[in-house]
């Protein structure tokens, strides 16, 4: 049976740390799916379906937060003790929160653009830009062992993940229009 | 073979014994079931040679029921109790029905369970239950062709699916009596059958299944490596199939031919000739079409202008799954083409266009899937111990919760790896609310109304608190079939007041359970039928030989009073045949015919051996005689 106190980095027999080898990460989770994936058990007793299901279900949460490097680095934080929930707690930069009105504001502004997608495309560009300058920020911030500011990068990059989740839905609706 | 061998919790250790287990593609059209045996996967096919079932089941009046050919044969004739396409009802409500661009031909009502159902000769039908005759069909093929029961079976199902048509699927093979191992997407056991995860030259592949079917479309993009086929992402539209290319062909034939176009019956006929115009367009650059007195023309060039628009729309899905995959068109090493809409030309060109290499096309694009659905089967049913073939698959849809204001909460991200299990928790909004309800939703959209409600539940027993104290945990859990359950717990009290839910659609376990117990005693029903046509054949027979009897030599052999009790025993027969519908009654009434005529036969059977030197042959009347006694 798989030992449920290990730390999804100890799972994946990954180093705790933001930085991660992708390939190691997808090569541990074939090997654990290999072993307590469902399928294995379809001639097993009840109990042992049970087990399997819940162990996957584990192993799939572990993988898909190790995945996401904004869940990754909000994990980090956690095994430092530094526990939060992202949908109440916020940042308090103001100057960022500025910058974010002014993202939503192009993207608003997209449809008016004399080439929209090319637009979107652009602007796209720019919010992963600054997203990847807040995963440095973020590492950079743990090294010195500034858990707080830390903590602060992570709620930023809530507002990345939204402008993102954001953009690609205008996407979708530019091609739904021009297709 | 090893002399000790250690297994793994749940393997098996006996000795290898091949359990029959096979692979179900439950097709909007046709239905397949296929095998591995001997190590290789193969349809199996009816007794005429076809692998193909037409998904078509025709309910007579006397609770026959008829699938395949004979029921697609009988779909003009008798258009509102022969049902086809079943597939695009499945986990549907009545307004989703209405909303389907089909014009359907069947009569449909409102059920209880919102479950909907079709009115027929037989009674109301729901799709669930005409599914469940598809499978019994493909299950007995199985079982005459094997020569022993099933073990387990794979259902594949679109990738696309939903979780409440996921159920429903589910539930038909519950009623087929059938053990599912798994509920398989379509477009992974096309890449299963294809095997592209043996390749040597590339430790990773990633490949792009296109799959058009009937009444559906899919795209995946899966990553293979070493046997283990995980999907990165996946989209579609669960309404959009070739039966739409037919559709816009029949709309073309209907405007030229200024037919009705309201006339479910015209259309149903333009509908029949616009698909073999298809399927004709495969081959040819044009065919000639015809439309009650009509005639004309369809060329390759005008069939790939109507279906431009709908071919542009899976291209336009194949561009989100990418996306959603995090690849780029050229990443993609390889294009499998599946479902018999991927024969026609244009589809081809246009997927090759869009992916820029020519797409694969080996396998039988209508066989593919069956195929890759048994080999799974054959592996989860332990025929290979040793295979590592691993499918790990995601959920479609996201899943959430609506919370203020009519807007949906996602719990669940679409493409998330299955099985999953995610909690998140809620609070109340007023002091001493004992209730809170539940509403679960499925989609991508914001707003409740967007998205497919799923289910709709209460969760009472609150204990009276400020408000905000109460902490409501509601989980989600999701099985590897992409199946859902959903618990709502009070958690500060530790008072647990959980409740699994079943989709707004779906047939509760009861209706399950009655339908189960119904399809029994239909089938009682149905052997008393056949029973009593047997002996309504045996009645007639008997009949037939006492008249042909009677007059080669009543008059030379029989008294009149002989003659007047025969005919009185003849009369009774003919009288209890035309009035009752129990075979035993009948039967009995053919045995005290039989009686009352024994010495007649008793007579003729000796004037038989006197003539026999003639070479006279003993009546069919004595004959059957003998066999009863």
């Amino acid at each position: 049976m798989l030992d449920f106190t290990q730390n999804y980095f100890e799972l994946f027999d990954l180093a705790e740390q933001f930085e991660i080898d992708d390939s190691q990460l997808s090569a541990s989770f074939r090997a654990l799916q290999a072993k307590y994936h469902p399928d294995k058990f379809i001639n097993a007793n009840d109990q042992e379906r049970r087990v399997a299901l819940q162990t996957t279900g584990f192993i799939n949460e572990a993988h898909e937060t190790l995945l996401s490097s904004r869940l990754r680095a909000r994990y980090l934080l956690t095994l430092k003790g530094i526990d939060f929930d992202d949908e109440i707690d916020t940042t308090h930069d103001g100057a960022f929160l500025m910058h974010q009105m002014e993202i939503r504001e192009a993207l608003e502004d997209v449809k008016n653009a004399t080439d929209p997608l090319a637009r979107i495309d652009d602007i796209a560009q720019e919010i992963s830009g600054e997203a990847d300058a807040l995963k440095d920020d973020f590492i950079e911030k743990m090294e010195e062992g500034k858990l707080t500011c830390a903590k602060d990068a992570v709620l930023k990059m809530k507002f990345f993940e939204r402008l993102c989740e954001e953009s690609r839905r205008i996407t979708e609706e530019l091609e739904d229009e021009l297709f | 073979m090893a002399l000790l061998q250690i297994s793994e919790p749940g393997m098996s250790t006996a000795p290898h014994e091949h359990r029959l287990a096979a692979g179900i593609d439950l097709g909007t059209t046709n239905s397949l079931i296929a095998t591995v045996r001997s190590g290789k996967a193969e349809t199996l096919k009816d007794g005429q040679g076809d692998a193909l079932l037409p998904s078509v089941v025709q309910y007579q009046k006397d609770a026959q029921v008829i699938v395949g050919k004979a029921a697609k044969a009988a779909q003009l004739d008798d258009i509102q109790n022969t049902i086809s396409s079943a597939k695009r009802l499945l986990g549907r409500g009545i307004a989703d029905i209405k909303t389907l661009d089909g014009k359907l031909p069947y009569e449909f009502v409102a059920s209880d369970s919102n479950v909907p159902q079709i009115q027929t000769i037989a009674g109301n039908i729901t799709a669930i239950e005409v599914s469940a005759e598809i499978l019994k069909a493909l299950k007995q093929r199985a079982e005459n062709t094997l020569g022993d029961e099933l073990k387990g079976v794979v259902i594949t199902v679109p990738a696309y699916f939903d979780d409440a048509q996921r159920q429903a699927t589910k539930d038909a093979a519950r009623l087929a009596d059938l053990n599912v191992f798994r509920l398989l997407n379509e477009p992974t056991a096309a890449a299963v059958a294809y095997g592209l995860d043996q390749n040597e030259s590339l430790s990773e592949r990633i490949i792009a299944v296109y799959d058009l079917g009937g009444g559906t479309f899919d795209i995946s993009i899966l990553k293979l490596n070493k046997g283990v086929f995980e999907v990165l992402a996946t989209g579609g539209d669960s309404a959009l199939g070739g039966d739409d290319f037919d559709h816009k062909i029949a709309e073309w034939m209907l405007e030229q031919s200024g037919l009705q176009t309201n006339d479910s019956s015209a259309f149903h006929q333009a509908m029949v000739e616009a698909r073999r115009a298809k399927e004709a367009l495969t081959k040819a650059n044009q065919t000639d079409v015809s439309l009650g007195g009509w005639q004309g023309v369809l060329n390759r060039t005008d069939f790939d202008e109507m279906i431009a628009p709908l071919v542009k729309k899976t291209l336009l899905a194949c561009r989100r799954a990418l996306r959603d995959a995090n690849l780029n068109k050229d990443q993609v090493h390889d294009v499998v083409m599946v479902g018999g809409s991927t024969r026609v030309p244009v589809v081809r060109e246009k997927v090759g266009e869009f992916f820029g290499k020519p797409p694969l096309v080996d396998i039988d694009p209508d066989k593919v899937v069956a195929i890759g659905a048994a080999l799974q089967a054959d592996v989860l049913a332990g025929n290979k111990p040793d295979e590592e073939m691993l499918l790990l698959d995601v959920i479609p849809l996201s899943l959430g919760l609506e919370t203020y204001g009519g807007l949906v909460e996602k719990i669940i991200a679409r493409n998330t790896t299955i099985p999953i299990t995610r909690a998140q928790e809620f609070t109340t909004f007023k002091d001493d609310q004992t209730a809170m309800s539940v509403h679960v939703l499925q989609g991508e959209r914001e707003t409740v109304e967007e998205n497919r409600s799923l289910a709709k539940f209460s969760l009472k027993g609150i204990p009276p608190m400020v408000a905000g104290a109460a902490r409501i945990k509601v989980t989600f859990k999701v099985d590897a079939d992409g199946l859902l359950t959903v618990d709502a717990e009070e958690e500060t009290t530790g008072s647990k007041a959980g409740i699994e839910v079943k989709p707004s659609y779906g047939l509760t376990d009861t209706e399950i359970e009655t339908m189960i117990r119904d399809s029994m005693e239909n089938a009682q029903a149905d052997m008393q039928a056949r029973k009593f046509r047997e002996q309504k054949v045996e009645a007639d027979r008997t009949l037939e030989a006492l008249d042909s009897a009677m007059a080669a030599d009543a008059k030379t052999m029989l008294s009149e009073d002989e003659i007047k009790t025969l005919l009185d025993a003849r009369a009774e027969l003919q009288q209890i045949k035309e009035n009752t519908d129990d075979a035993e009654i009948l039967k009995a009434a053919i045995q005290s015919l039989e009686k009352t005529a024994e010495f007649y036969v008793a007579r003729r059977m000796d004037d038989n051996v006197k003539t026999a030197m003639a070479g006279h042959k003993v009546s069919d009347f004595s004959d059957k005689n003998k066999d009863e006694i």
